[in-house]
């Protein structure tokens, strides 16, 4: 058995179901001690009465036999003395004759009194009143004395009735000392029976309080087979079953959560008002921090848009599951796939709509660039074929007789021939790295070397435009990881551009440098006509072109840079171009330095 | 108390309804403007087309939510706030309705210029075409999240709009003095610029009723005022 330690008198005191068992103790001690109070009290009483009527009698009588009337009205107060009694003596007509304790003169006619006549009628007679003689209660014996059996006067003895009182009142202050003292005793056990009583109460208490809080309650501890022992044990039982029903639920609902949460598709769920009720991680990830504040609103209030609400206005009206595309289109668009659909099963036949966002705008923009990719590379091809038909059509009606401009004519063909044959070229070479069919021999290569061997390409054309190369590149730079050939084919393609773009008498440079974090950087700078900022990340598509007539007026295929920008990748290198319209264009390449040199 | 509870339900929703519906035609109408000038700037008739048959919707939507409106008036007897809302949103509604009219007047415009050379590449047009939008969307942004200082915003942006307009008739009245043959399509250019900007006055019209809608507490207290004096 527990006591709470923090738990005293004071405690219990105040606790109602102490004075509640302490009352009821109290009431049952009370009634009881009545009860036999009563009882006894009235039972010691007839018993002392009956005493006194008998030693009463019992004296009247001795004296009527043993003294005659003279004898007794002389010795009157002997008599009482011996007796303990109060003698008076009548005679037949009421007269008081004599008295033990009062003057008979004073006396007046004693004949009504009820002893008196009871005695003159029945032999005997008792009577308890009030004597105003005395002045006090008395209990009277009435006997006739008789003379040759005739009655010749009656004889009184008396005793005043305080003795029996005084014994009840004794009996009666006995009564209330043992209830006194069972009083404080039924108070001790009443105040121990609450402790084992309560004690395991209040621990309940406290249990269930920590397990309301959502603390962990831990076991209740009572180690008792009574009714107590048998209520912790169920309560045990109950919370432990609780607890695992919980855990079970929170588990379920975590692993729903955790498919919420995980999903790549947005999900938003509305609730029986068309607000927004919840959304999971996928859909952040696709409206991004734009569309936050979106709990509480209708999809109206939070998207503005047209086509999801008419997917979700005709979801209400049919009832039936609808798929829709959606575009998006606030700053940057968005295309998804829609799916409305209705939650079912939820408990309180509450009607859920839930709202799948399926984001393809990357493949929408790949298959954009399919589509682009066909037409571009269509249109590539289609001119210089057209260019060349029409020329051998012209030189086939009759042309090819003058020979100044068949020969011309022939010159454009081969030109425009030649540059089919690059364009062809410059695909099987993208297609090659792109289905990983080009083989790299990655090898230690020194820069200058290349550069040496690229240059004499390039200075021929920048000869002919009156262009400066100015080529800076430190002997003692670390040698790169690299395909020799492709390498050359990298600059020879940045090289070019830069030429190409570069107008009469301006300078195209050639620098490289070691960054000192694994990289070699070679930067290839131009004075050319520039590119605008925003087309810039746009260069490494295929048949990108900023100025369109331009650069296919200079020959190029659309796919120099493309090609660059995939070899870099295959060097584990890097392109980065920094360019400023009118001013000029800087592309600079890392290729990573050859790591096994320091070893050789 | 049971029925009492049913038709205030019925009444929030019927307030919630004219709430969505309202949102949609700024949607309606923001994509109207959108449609315009891109068919405008991306020389696309079908598009034009598309806003010219569109406004259709708008007006009838118009009619419904003012319907919806006067129902809700004269039926519900709404005070206070709610009061303030279907006074603003017969308003706003209106503005949003002009705001249609106006993506039908440029798309008209747009389906001319389309028929003919472009004058010039267009530079300030998108640039006000896309502060315009925004100004619709931020004003009904305001009107959903009842937020004042984006209503600040829109009024300020309307000025933006007014420069460029004035910058637009600038630039084209060079182009029409130089050459008389570029007069018929500077001049529709330059009513597609007015109507943005019109547009643009409307948003700022929209924004305002917003700032009236939230804190119309001291207007409220005047009107109190002169109705006690009575």
């Amino acid at each position: 058995m527990q006591y709470a330690p923090t738990k005293g008198i004071k405690a219990h005191m105040k606790s109602r179901l102490f004075y509640k068992i302490f009352g009821t103790y109290l009431v049952i001690i009370v009634l009881s001690m009545a009860i036999i109070g009563f009882l006894v009290g009235k039972e010691v009483k007839n018993k002392l009465m009956g005493k006194i009527e008998y030693d009463l009698i019992t004296y009247a009588r001795m004296i009527n036999l043993t003294s005659p009337k003279k004898e007794i009205e002389k010795n009157v107060v002997q008599l009482a003395r011996i007796s303990n009694a109060r003698i008076t003596l009548i005679d037949t007509a009421g007269k008081v004759l004599a008295d033990s304790e009062k003057d008979v003169s004073r006396m007046d006619n004693h004949l009504n009194r009820p002893e008196i006549q009871e005695a003159k009628v029945l032999d005997k007679g008792t009577a308890t009143r009030f004597s105003h003689t005395l002045g006090v209660d008395m209990f009277y014996v009435a006997l006739p004395v008789k003379s040759d059996s005739r009655a010749i006067g009656y004889i009184r003895l008396a005793r005043p009735l305080v003795e029996i009182k005084n014994s009840v009142r004794k009996l009666y202050g006995l009564i209330f000392q043992s209830f006194v003292i069972i009083l404080v005793l039924s108070f001790l056990i009443a105040f121990i029976f609450f402790s084992r009583l309560t004690s395991p109460i209040q621990e309940m208490e406290q249990f269930t309080k920590r397990l309301r809080e959502g603390e962990d309650p831990g076991t209740l501890m009572i180690d008792s087979s009574d009714e107590m022992g048998r209520l912790a044990r169920n309560i045990n039982y109950m919370v432990m079953e609780l607890q695992e029903r919980v855990r079970s639920a929170n588990e379920e609902k975590g692993k729903l959560e955790a498919a919420f949460a995980s999903m790549t598709d947005g999900v938003l769920v509305l609730d029986s008002q068309d607000k927004i009720e919840a959304s999971n991680e996928a859909f952040k990830d696709i409206f991004g921090v734009k569309y936050r504040d979106i709990i509480g609103k209708t999809p109206v209030e939070a998207f503005r848009n047209i086509e999801l609400q008419n997917a979700l206005d005709r979801f209400k009206e049919t009832g039936m599951p609808v798929s829709q595309e959606v575009v998006l289109e606030d700053g940057e668009q968005i295309i998804l796939d829609i799916n409305v659909s209705s939650i079912h099963g939820l408990p309180n036949g509450e009607e859920k709509t839930m709202v799948v966002f399926h984001d393809f705008t990357r493949l929408k923009k790949l298959e954009k660039m399919r589509v682009d990719f066909v037409a571009n590379i269509t249109h590539e091809i289609k001119t210089p074929l057209t260019a060349i038909l029409g020329f051998i059509e012209t030189l086939q009606e009759g042309a090819i007789e003058e020979k100044e401009t068949a020969r011309k004519f022939l010159e454009t063909i081969y030109r425009h021939a030649g540059r089919l044959n690059r364009l062809v070229e410059d695909l099987l070479t993208i297609s090659d790295i792109e289905l990983g069919e080009m083989k790299f021999f990655f090898e230690s290569v020194s820069l200058s070397g290349v550069v040496e061997n690229v240059l004499p390409v390039i200075e021929s054309k920048a000869v002919e435009k009156g262009l400066v190369i100015d080529k800076n590149i430190p002997e003692e730079l670390s040698p790169v990881r690299a395909d020799r050939d492709r390498l050359a084919q990298i600059l020879l393609n940045v090289l070019d551009n830069a030429v190409k773009f570069t107008p009469e008498s301006g300078k195209v440079s050639i620098t490289a440098f070691d960054d000192k974090k694994g990289y070699v950087i070679v930067s290839i700078s131009d004075t050319g006509v520039g590119i605008p900022e925003d087309e810039i990340p746009r260069l490494g598509e295929r048949f990108y072109r900023v100025d369109k007539t331009r650069s296919r007026e200079l020959g190029g295929t659309g796919l120099g840079l493309s090609i660059v920008k995939h070899l870099m990748i295959a060097h584990k290198g890097r392109i980065e171009i920094e360019s400023r319209l009118g001013r000029g264009t800087t592309v600079f390449l890392s290729f990573p330095v050859f790591e096994g040199a320091v070893n050789i | 108390m049971k029925e009492k509870k049913l038709t205030s339900t019925h009444y929030e929703r019927e307030l919630r309804e004219v709430k969505k519906s309202l949102i949609y035609l700024g949607a309606l109408a923001e994509k109207a403007i959108q449609d315009a000038t891109t068919s405008l700037l991306e020389r696309n008739s079908d598009l034009a087309h598309e806003v010219i048959a569109g406004d259709d919707q708008i007006n009838k939507l118009d009619v419904e939510i003012e319907e919806k409106c006067i129902r809700l008036l004269a039926l519900r007897q709404p005070a206070a706030r709610d009061l303030r809302f279907i006074t603003t949103a017969i308003k706003i509604n209106g503005h949003l309705e002009r705001i249609g009219d106006m993506a039908v007047n440029i798309a008209k415009r747009a389906l001319i210029l389309n028929e003919e050379p472009q004058l010039k590449p267009y530079i300030d047009l998108p640039r006000m075409a896309d502060i315009t939008r925004g100004m619709i969307r931020e004003s009904l942004d305001a009107l959903i999240n009842e937020d004042c200082d984006l209503a600040n915003k829109v009024r300020r942006d309307d000025e933006m709009v007014d420069n460029l307009n004035e910058q637009i008739f600038r630039e084209l009245l060079t182009f029409m003095i130089e050459d008389p043959r570029t007069i018929h399509r500077a001049i529709l250019i330059t009513q597609i610029s007015k109507n943005l900007e019109r547009v643009s006055d409307h948003a700022e019209s929209i924004a305002d009723m917003v700032i009236y809608m939230v804190t119309g507490k001291s207007v409220r207290h005047q009107f109190r005022g002169e109705k006690h004096e009575k």
